[in-house]
């Protein structure tokens, strides 16, 4: 909605968001001296992103003609863009803590910087030219932050990464292409989608960009790349990753989806796959030993809720689910980009002051199944109208639970991670981080509730406490129950990826015969042979 | 034959110097002294660029194509130059290409005088003229002849050190590109014997879909496909380009190949009966595919750069031939001009991504004494401009935005989905997946960190970096052009189908 | 059924065929550079005795033959001409590398 006060200076803060970054970058990559300094103010470069979020909403910048590219933000695209900045400027804040005097090496910045700027164009986009090179920086860079460990595991995860992110373009690419095409040749983001009800190939544009988004969000099975890069990445990575990253899939549902006209089948599908996701995330998380893995695993199952939603949104034809998506996405960029925060400073931090570390991380954990009164009871009452009243809210509460049983299980793993020594301290920019973070987590969705049209009164009503404090009372008693099964299994992060990895020896066998088949063609009386059979072959095909 | 009629147009004059300039510069090389040798070459290019901008700036303005009738002689008797947008486009793109490669290439054959540079300067120019010939040739023979040239001129720059690996792929690219223009002969006796003329024009005013022109089309074809190195065709690419120095690998790569390629557009596009072209375009399709898959898997299989860039060749050319079936395979009206739009386009990002990536590897190769790419950790430290090149060639070889290959994917793409032909979509994702996959494997290395110092075996010349990353610049900057069909590249275009 | 006198042109144009049979042959499936290129110059002589048979058949206006396949054909034989000395002198360069391989090296 244009603000009819805004700035002359909201296209500029626009660009700025996606430029400033991009700017270091450039500022790193040749000025070597510059190095040192920029390694404790990376917090500084999303700040023009979270400044247009607050201050530019509405405003537009289109570069002219010859050159389609362009940018503007809404209020869904604020939502994001401005928890994605704050996340980004807590990471920021604890990269230096974590890395030490790493982070003044050229690696390490670059790969940061060049994420930021793919992470904070990606809200803004308003072409989809725009939007595929944002998402491909996003995807691409990410590489850089979860190999940054440089461990075989690392490398065996970032290939994993990288395998499934050019994947996902790849789908996301073709689908632009066919919705352009459907547009007229279109690449505007919202010609395109007032055009796709009557666009002749909708379902099938439609399908090949969600898949291309569902690499991204992590839907199973497009999921394999998530635990092993979330827990091969550095705490920072993982919580920019997480939070923030991940969000170019939300913005993707928000964008693309024609809310406006009811779309059954395509919204039931969608919602589907992320009602399955949504448990499977917390089956198989439950079967994991590390924290980090299992908040991959409950990212995999968050992303799965907001699937559904937006499904369940799309086939009932609800032109408010993008604001409703956008601001559960809000909640997640803080409880998932901090709790690996908090992740950060616990294993830095020995005997003394884990409880104001862990409290937070309880409540902001249960927060994700919807603990009433915290900002993750918002978010779960902002998607309330999309689940509606029959099977779908069931199984939204039903996820509630299983949020809570894998919440749960993360927070007993996460009380015994700490220091080996007894004395340690997290710095307190770190602990400092998380904090901010964490309220972040409890505090924006209250202010930001009531302008995207919900009601504070309704939150604190009994029906509501009622609503949403079951699912966590009984998350409660299922995980005291799991307790009782003492050998529980333990899956590999990446759970089906072992499976798919015993596949690699064929691969090399694959490859090894296009060796042999190359071979064989391009020997001399081969190609001689092929040379006239093929002159015989196209005369022949054409008489 | 009345519709053949062709004049000198105004500033027709032009192509002829874009044919005579590259011919005097060649003649004056080995008149100046050893000293002054490359500087002849650089202007006689600089020379070459002028005049090709001042072509593509006529084309552009008047709409029209621009033609010179040598010695005022009409077709069929006499021999007509003319430039359609397409031509012109092309001989912008050679030209651009061939100066900043002239630039890295100074020095680069050891001192003023000896046989080595000589070679290479003289070659470089002749292929210069053969390629603003084919470019511009509208008679059959006529565009053997620079065929020819265009080979004779490129085969020495493959044995340019001389080794005995060199000698052998030289020779291996010689006598197989013979075998082929043997075949393209064949067909123009065929034609010849058919219609008694052999200009592009007449030709297209009086062909109907007669058996003679379809098997001499066919054979032509395949002669051409041979010099173009479509897989499987391709025996002799590998080991000319991996195995020629660096400059000359530049011009073969994003050149030489490209020569041939724009005679087969020519045949099938302005002279062949649209509506045979179906099935004969389809297989061409299909070997281009084949090109895309294998070509990039073999390069996803080598250890040493040259070799990896040398495949990667293989499949991007793979991409040419999609243009075929995309652009004469349904005939549906607007997508037509869209692939060939886009085949232009790829085209041309191909041309300067790959010049600067085959620079670029010979700047890895001095600078670090050898090119495996197990062994690049730490490439980024040491050589950071170069690595800089390999990434912004390689953003448009894989086909992100914005480069001139992902504006060419996407047009591609359109006119694939346009046509409702979803087998060349699979193709084209497929291509950019495996793309992505061999481009990863070489920068992923040069990007991380070395455990230990790498050693530096000689400091990269900035000039020549310079020149590497311009041609890199250049196929980013395509990507700028709109999205759409290039009105441009359709100027003075033979319509297809005219009776 | 008897055999019809062959003209000229026929049977010049079932010799050309007959050689550009032999050179392809020789093309594919000779091994040894030298005997390739042997190979290519029958195949090219193939080749240039059909624009002789194209230039009878297409002869008018009182000419023995039509003279432009002939201006072709002489371009044709220059340009053969130095496809061979430019592969000779690569085949001599390669053995004397090699030395001791004088069938010009192998595939």
């Amino acid at each position: 909605m244009p603000d009819a006060a805004l700035s002359p200076f909201a296209p500029l803060l626009l660009a700025l968001a996606s430029l400033f970054p991009l700017a270091l970058l450039a500022l790193t990559l040749a000025a070597p001296g510059f190095r040192p300094r920029l390694a404790t103010l990376l917090w500084l470069a999303p700040l023009p992103g979270l400044m247009a979020a607050v201050f530019a909403q509405g405003a537009i910048v289109s570069l002219p003609t010859p050159l389609a590219l362009g940018l503007m933000l809404d209020r869904p695209g604020a939502l994001l863009l401005g928890s994605a900045a704050l996340i980004w400027c807590a990471a920021g804040i604890a990269a230096p803590a974590w890395w030490g005097e790493k982070l003044r090496s050229l690696p390490y910045q670059a790969w940061w910087l060049a994420t930021l700027a793919g992470s904070m164009t990606v809200f803004i986009a308003a072409d989809v030219v725009t939007f595929y090179l944002a998402f491909s920086l996003v995807s691409l860079a990410g590489y850089g932050l979860v190999t940054r460990d440089g461990t075989v595991a690392a490398l065996k995860a970032g290939r994993v990464y990288f395998a499934l992110a050019v994947t996902g373009e790849a789908f996301l690419l073709s689908g632009f292409v066919l919705l352009a095409l459907g547009a007229g040749g279109e690449t505007r983001i919202a010609a395109i989608v007032a055009a796709l009800p009557s666009a002749p190939r909708m379902a099938p544009a439609l399908v090949l960009v969600l898949l291309g988004l569902a690499a991204k969000l992590g839907l199973v099975p497009l999921h394999l790349w998530m635990p092993p890069s979330y827990g091969a990445a550095p705490y920072p990575a993982a919580a920019v990753l997480s939070g923030a990253a991940v969000k170019a899939g939300v913005i993707g549902l928000v964008r693309f989806l024609p809310y406006a006209t009811p779309t059954e089948t395509l919204g039931i599908a969608l919602a589907a796959a992320g009602f399955f996701s949504a448990f499977f995330g917390v089956a198989i998380g439950l079967t994991q030993r590390h924290p980090k893995h299992v908040l991959a695993y409950s990212s995999i199952s968050q992303m799965g809720v907001i699937a559904a939603v937006a499904g369940l949104s799309l086939a009932a034809g609800r032109a408010a689910g993008p604001t409703e998506i956008a601001f559960y996405g809000l909640h997640h960029v803080f409880a998932k980009g901090g709790l690996f925060l908090a992740l950060a400073a616990l294993s830095m931090t020995g005997n003394r002051g884990r409880a104001a570390l862990l409290w937070p991380a309880a409540i902001v954990a249960l927060g994700i199944a919807g603990l009433p009164l915290t900002g993750g009871a918002l978010a779960k009452l902002a998607i309330k109208d999309a689940l509606g009243s029959g099977w779908a809210k069931t199984l939204g509460s039903l996820s509630a639970v299983a949020s809570t049983v894998l919440m749960l299980h993360f927070l007993t793993l996460a009380t015994v991670m700490r220091s080996r020594d007894a004395s340690a301290v997290a710095p307190v920019a770190l602990r400092a981080a998380w904090w901010g973070t964490a309220l972040a987590s409890l505090a924006l969705p209250w202010l930001l509730f009531p302008s995207v049209g919900g009601s504070l009164a309704a939150t604190v009503a009994p029906q509501a406490l009622y609503e949403l404090g079951w699912p966590i009372l009984a998350g409660g008693a299922l995980f005291a129950l799991l307790r009782l099964w003492r050998n529980r299994p333990s899956l590999p992060p990446g759970d089906i990826l072992a499976i798919i990895r015993t596949g690699e020896p064929w691969l090399a066998r694959l490859s090894n015969g296009v060796a042999a088949i190359e071979g064989f063609l391009t020997d001399w009386t081969v190609a001689g042979a092929v040379l006239l059979l093929l002159a015989l072959a196209l005369a022949g095909a054409m008489l | 034959m009345s519709a053949g009629l062709l004049a000198t147009s105004p500033g027709g004059d032009v192509l002829v110097a874009a044919i005579v300039v590259p011919v005097i510069g060649i003649l004056l090389l080995w008149l100046v002294r050893p000293r002054a040798v490359e500087w002849v070459a650089l202007a006689a290019l600089l020379a070459n660029l002028g005049v090709a901008v001042a072509v593509l700036r006529t084309v552009s303005s008047s709409a029209a194509p621009v033609a010179y009738l040598i010695g005022g002689w009409q077709p069929p008797l006499g021999l007509a130059l003319r430039a359609d947008g397409i031509a012109a486009v092309f001989m912008a793109m050679a030209a651009t290409v061939l100066v900043p490669v002239a630039i890295y290439a100074r020095g680069a054959f050891g001192a003023p005088g000896e046989r080595r540079p000589m070679v290479f300067w003289t070659m470089l120019l002749a292929i210069t003229a053969a390629l603003n010939l084919i470019f511009c040739g509208q008679d059959l023979f006529n565009l053997y002849v620079a065929l020819e040239l265009l080979t004779f001129a490129a085969v020495p720059l493959v044995s340019l050190d001389g080794s005995r690996e060199t000698l052998k792929a030289a020779l291996r690219y010689l006598v197989f590109a013979l075998a082929g223009s043997v075949l393209y002969l064949l067909g123009v006796a065929i034609i010849y014997g058919a219609y008694g003329t052999l200009d592009l024009i007449g030709l297209a005013s009086i062909r109907g879909p007669d058996g003679a022109l379809l098997l001499a089309i066919g054979v032509m074809t395949a002669g051409l496909a041979a010099k173009t190195a479509l897989f499987p065709l391709h025996l002799w690419l590998p080991p000319a380009h991996a195995g020629a120095p660096p400059a000359a690998s530049a011009v073969l790569s994003a050149l030489v190949v490209k020569g041939s390629f724009f005679i087969a557009l020519r045949l099938w596009f302005d002279l062949l009966p649209p509506e045979r072209a179906v099935a004969g375009s389809t297989l061409l399709g299909v070997f281009g595919a084949a090109a895309v898959i294998i070509g990039s898997a073999m390069a996803l299989r080598q250890a040493r750069l040259k070799l990896l860039v040398a495949y990667s060749t293989v499949a991007q050319l793979g991409y040419l031939f999609l243009v075929f079936p995309l652009g004469l395979g349904s005939g549906a009206a607007p997508f037509e001009s869209t692939a060939w739009t886009a085949g232009a386009l790829q085209l041309m990002a191909h041309a300067f991504a790959k010049a600067a990536m085959f620079m670029a590897a010979g700047l890895v190769y001095e600078a670090i004494g050898h090119d495996r790419i197990a062994e690049f950790r730490g490439l980024g430290r040491i050589a950071p401009l170069t690595v800089l090149t390999m990434t912004l060639a390689s953003i448009s070889l894989m086909g992100l935005p914005p480069s001139g290959g992902f504006s060419a994917k996407w047009l591609m793409l359109t006119a694939a989905f346009g046509e409702g032909a979803w087998w060349w979509v699979l193709v084209i994702a497929a291509g950019g997946l495996l793309a992505a996959g061999y481009v990863f494997r070489i920068l992923v290395p040069a990007f991380t960190p070395p455990e230990e110092p790498i050693a530096r075996v000689k400091p990269v010349v900035v000039r020549r970096e310079a020149a590497a990353l311009a041609l890199a610049v250049i196929a980013i900057l395509i990507g700028f052009l709109p999205l759409a069909p290039w009105p441009l590249l359709a100027i003075g275009r033979i319509a297809a189908g005219a009776p | 059924m008897s055999l019809a006198p062959l003209d000229a042109a026929t049977l010049y144009g079932l010799m050309g065929a007959i050689l550009v049979g032999l050179g392809l042959y020789g093309v594919v499936l000779l091994g040894g550079f030298l005997r390739r290129l042997l190979a290519f110059n029958l195949l090219g002589g193939g080749v240039f005795i059909l624009f002789g048979v194209v230039a009878r058949r297409g002869a008018g206006a009182g000419f023995g033959g039509d003279p432009v396949p002939q201006a072709l054909v002489i371009t044709g034989i220059v340009v053969a001409f130095c496809a061979t000395a430019l592969a000779i002198t690569l085949i001599e360069r390669l053995t004397e590398e090699d030395g001791d391989d004088p069938s010009g090296g192998g595939s």
